[in-house]
This record gives C-alpha cells, structure tokens and sequence, in this order.
C-alpha cells in the first residue's frame, strides 16, 4: 500500500522537479506525458535563454529532464494522458490513454499552460506580415542559433518593436490576468537583441511595466541603462504596412499625440493561457477550476500545492502564469505534500 | 476639413491658402482653413546618446517619469511650460520636433538643484537642463545663451592670463549680448565700492583694468587647458554628428 507510486502528470519544470524530488525521498513516480518528450514549454517550444539565470533552456531544463530520465525509481509514460481517476487518497486507481491501469497513493498535476495564440488579436498583424513575430518564435530564432531575422526577407531589423500584453489583461478576449513574466521576457529578448545586432533600437510598448522583485534592476534599469532599449507608455491600435516596413499607429501617452512609426519587426509578447486541456483535465481528476480556467488551489495556509480534492497536488502554472524558478520551488513543494498524504496513510494504518 | 474653433488648434498647425481648388471646390481663405497633421512620424535615434554625451547629460536614461524634478522645480513654478520631466521623456524617445517647440525656454533653468536632491533616479536634471541647452546651442536651434556668452568671455580671460578682470569681463559680455554699458545697478554698485574700499585697493584695481597682469608662469598652464578645452569641444561635436570645426552660429 504505501510504496504506491505518485503520479506526475506533465514533465515541465515543475513536474520534472516534484518526479526528482519524490525520487530522492525513496518514492516511485509514474511520470505522464502528452508530448513524446519531456521538457515542457522551455523545450518543446524552444526557448533561448532563462529568466533569470541567463542558463540556455537546452542545458538547464534539460539538465532536470535527463536527471529525470536517468533515475530508475521513475517510471516515464511519453505520449500518453490519463483517461480515468478514481479512488481516494493512499489508493488511486489510474488508467492512462494507452490502456495501462496501475494504482497511486497521490497525483501532482503539472500541467502548465498554453502560450496565447496572436491570431486572435487580428489588430495587431499576426498571421498577416510575416515580420509579426510571437516572443515564442524570438527565443526560437535565439535557440536554434540563425539570430533574429525578419521572416518576409531574412534582413537583420534595423528597428524593433515589442507590444506587451499580448492576450493578457484584455476584457475584449476574456483574458483579465497578468501573465507575469512577459515584461521580464521581453526585456530580457530586448537585451539579447541589442547585444546581437547592435545597430538596431529596440523599442517596449506597455501600459504598465511589471518586472517584479529584483528583476527591476536586472533587467528593466539594465535594458535601459546599458542596452538603450526605450519604453514607450502607448498600447498600439494596429500594426500594419506600408509594402515595405510594418507601421504602428498608437497614442504616445505621455506627449498626447499620435504616432505613426515604421518598424522591421514586430515581436507579440504573448500571455500565458490557462491550458487548453484545462476542462478534460479538471473533469478526469474531479478537481475544479478557479474563474479563468486555470486548476484551483487550496489555501496556501494549510498545505501547499492542494487542489479541491484531497490527494491530488498541483504545482507550476497550471494554477496560473508562473516563473520556471517558482515553477520548479512549486515543483518540490508539491511532492512534499503528496509525501505527507502517503505518511498518515501508514500512520493510520498502523493505529 | 474646414475649421472653425481655430483657437483648439496649435497656431503652426493652422494652414490658411490664399488660393486653392481641390476637385474644383474652392477652398480659399479664412473660412476654408485647414489643419496640419499632429502625427509623429518618426523618432531621432540619436537624440539620447548625444545630450548624454553632453556634460550633465550623462544620467538621462535613469528617468522614470516621476515628476519629482517638475514638482520641486523653481522655474516651473511661474512658468508652467518650464517641464524637465517632460523634456527628459522628449529627448529619451527621440521626439526632437516637439522638444523644439520649448527651445526658448530650456535655456532658463536657474540651477537650484531643488531637482537634484529631490530626484529618486539620480537623474541629475539640472545637469540634463545644461546639457540640453548645451545641445540646442551646438546644434544651432538656439543662439547662445547669455549665460554662455558670459561663460566664455569668463573662461577666454582665465584661459589667457589665469585672472579675470571684472570690468572688463563685463563690458565685452554687455557688447556681445547687445546692453548698453551704463547700467544703474553697475553705477550704484561702483559708487559704492569708490565709496568703501582703501585707496590702495582701488588703485590696485584700477591699474589692473589698464595693464591685464597675468598669473606668473602660466604659459605652460594656458597651452595644457586650451588643449583640453579643444578636444572636449572636439569630442562634444563629434558626438553630435558636427563637423570637427565650430559651426556657422558661432
């Protein structure tokens, strides 16, 4: 009974880091995967380098996952979700999509987000110049080592804008949340960019500037003090074209006149959606959502990483848009609490 | 389209023609009034990097727009248009046309330093004031401030006897700047030093305005400084993308 496996559901940080966790505390891990690889977002999509390590995604996430994959007290399903879960805490019983059943003393979800799609901010060009770029597919032109090009035509941008909150804090597309990290992101790829091409400006569109904590000095004072990089108070109405370079059209805030700017690049950074499986999810482990979509915590003051269902843990941005670090902390702290579910069931058992 | 509240518009960007059709509808005159586009179309990229090349100029890009500069600011207080906080944003986006639209009025800055203590960035703005008046000056926007033209005749004077000799300091600024030299605070101020200082003192001054006596050995110390001042001229301009010789406005 007791040495039932944990169940992990997703291999993004914070899942890679509760499967190592519970590993080195002596426990089994069943470690399911939909994609057939694990890694997460950094991997699977491909980012550059970490906030705020400056570490590549490549060798530190995929640090975690080989440390994972190396550990013979884990038990990974790649490919695979879970189909059914019933039981009651110390005695799961799981059936995964492949038709496996095994039982489980807890489950951690790790099941992350999904990035915001841009087509769904027409306004701002996505899908319609090819020099409309995501965040996602800036940290990809890093990561795969090509450098930042403009896709119609492979130039270096002479000039680039980034427009922050892209799919987040937008009533007019039911996404009221901060996604977090964004602001950091973009400074950070504002940075890489003025570093890699250093003839080009680089330019940040915000409304509000959210590098919390001591990423103001890292990274908001240092991409302006060091890399020049300018911080413009306007959200931009649309971005469109000339033939020749994407114009943006705005208001500048602070002068209170319109702006009509010509630009190479065009850079989206993108918000972070509850995940797009939310809703099967959440029916499957019979645990709810909070308003948003995303899977609802328990009060922090009792124990951490609960969900509404005892037993089942949650950790990293399936709760909401999380950094990777506290991801990984979430990760950790998780598998504690599922560790302390499987002790009372032997301390019950045995009273 | 035609106008009427003409008093909501900017007076440059009120466009009259004495003569025009356009599709063979007569849009002529005053009642015809037209008004010139306020969109920004571009920013000057270097704006930035040159007034922080500039002495005092060299902390601009800490500003976070707070205000505090404006809200201690001494001049801002009777003169509402006086607004360091606005033009650090203007010169840190490049917005270049509208700074200009205040170049008669950045000169003015008093140098308190009421901005100085109370600016939680360490922007320096006075020093930012003096830079940017420095700029508009270099680069022709502006003729030299009477403070400049004060500066220099000062320095030319140090530069090349190692004193300064206050009468005549102050007659050729008056001549450079266009003031008469009889001037009733001059007069009075004269009356009464002639009235309070020892004969022997105002002997010594009087002979210094007629033979310029010159601080001992100072050759070697005027050709080090004019070698300095000519390459920091030099660097200054070359930050600003100006020929390496002083310009036409000079």
């Amino acid at each position: 009974m007791t040495d039932l496996p944990v169940l992990v559901v997703g291999a993004g940080p914070s899942g890679l880091s509760a499967a190592h966790a519970l590993a080195r505390a002596g426990r089994r891990v069943v470690m399911v995967d939909k994609a057939d690889r694990l890694g997460g977002a950094p991997i699977l999509s491909g980012y550059a380098r970490l906030v705020p390590s400056g570490e590549w995604a490549r060798d530190a996430i995929g640090g975690m996952v080989r440390r994972v994959e190396a550990d013979p007290q884990i038990d990974i399903r790649r490919g695979a979700t879970v189909a059914s879960f019933s039981g009651d805490p110390g005695a799961f019983r799981v059936r995964l999509s492949d038709g496996t059943e095994f039982a489980a003393s807890a489950a951690i979800l790790c099941t992350g987000f999904t990035h915001f799609d841009s087509v769904n901010k027409p306004e701002w060009g996505f899908g319609t110049y090819p020099d409309v770029v995501t965040t996602t597919q800036v940290e990809q032109m890093f990561s795969s080592g090509k450098g930042v090009r403009c896709p119609s035509d492979g130039r270096e941008p002479e000039r680039v804008a980034i427009l922050l909150c892209v799919g987040s804090r937008d009533r007019q597309i039911g996404r009221e949340w901060c996604s977090k990290i964004c602001c950091t992101v973009s400074a950070n790829i504002a940075m890489e960019i003025r570093e890699a091409l250093p003839k080009s400006s680089v330019y940040i569109y915000y409304m509000d500037i959210r590098t919390f904590g001591l990423y103001e000095g890292q990274y908001y004072w240092e991409s302006q003090e060091k890399h020049r990089v300018k911080y413009i108070k306007a959200r931009i109405a649309e971005v469109t074209s000339d033939g020749r370079r994407l114009i943006l059209k705005g208001e500048d805030t602070l002068v209170k006149r319109p702006i009509t700017i010509p630009f190479d690049m065009v850079v989206h950074a993108i918000g972070m959606d509850p995940n797009v499986d939310n809703r099967v999810i959440a029916a499957t482990f019979g645990v709810e959502l909070e308003k948003y979509g995303h899977i609802r915590k328990a009060s922090s003051y009792a124990a951490t990483g609960g969900t509404s269902r005892p037993g089942v843990f949650v950790a990293g941005a399936a709760t909401g848009p999380e950094t990777i670090d506290d991801s990984i902390a979430q990760g950790q702290s998780a598998a504690m609490a599922a560790l302390a579910v499987v002790q009372d069931v032997v301390r019950q058992a045995a009273e | 389209m035609p106008i009427h509240e003409k008093s909501l518009i900017r007076p440059e960007d009120l466009r009259r023609q004495e003569k025009l059709t356009l599709e063979g509808v007569d849009v002529s005159g005053d009642w015809s009034t037209f008004i010139g586009t306020r969109v920004i179309t571009d920013y000057n990229e270097q704006m930035q990097d040159e007034i922080a090349a500039l002495p005092g100029g060299e902390y601009i890009h800490r500003c976070w727009q707070c205000g505090s500069c404006t809200n201690s600011c001494t001049v801002n207080a009777i003169e509402p248009r006086f607004n360091p906080r606005y033009w650090i944003y203007l010169i840190r986006m490049g917005l270049e046309e509208e700074l200009l639209r205040d170049k008669d009025i950045i000169w003015q800055c008093v140098s308190c330093n009421k901005c100085t203590y109370a600016c939680p960035r360490d922007v320096v703005p006075e020093g930012v004031m003096k830079a940017t008046a420095h700029w508009l000056e270099l680069k022709g926007h502006t003729a030299p401030s009477p403070s400049t033209v004060f500066d220099e005749e000062f320095s030319a004077q140090v530069f090349a006897t190692g004193k300064i000799e206050d009468g005549r300091v102050l007659r050729r600024f008056f001549a450079a700047t266009g003031q008469a030299l009889r001037q009733p605070w001059l007069e009075s101020m004269l009356r009464g030093l002639i009235a309070r200082l020892p004969l022997t003192l105002l002997l010594k001054l009087g002979l210094a305005t007629l033979i310029r006596p010159r601080t001992a050995g100072w050759a070697g110390a005027r050709a080090a400084i004019s070698e300095h001042v000519a390459a920091q001229k030099q660097a200054e301009r070359r930050a600003l993308g100006l020929a390496a010789q002083e310009g036409a406005h000079r």
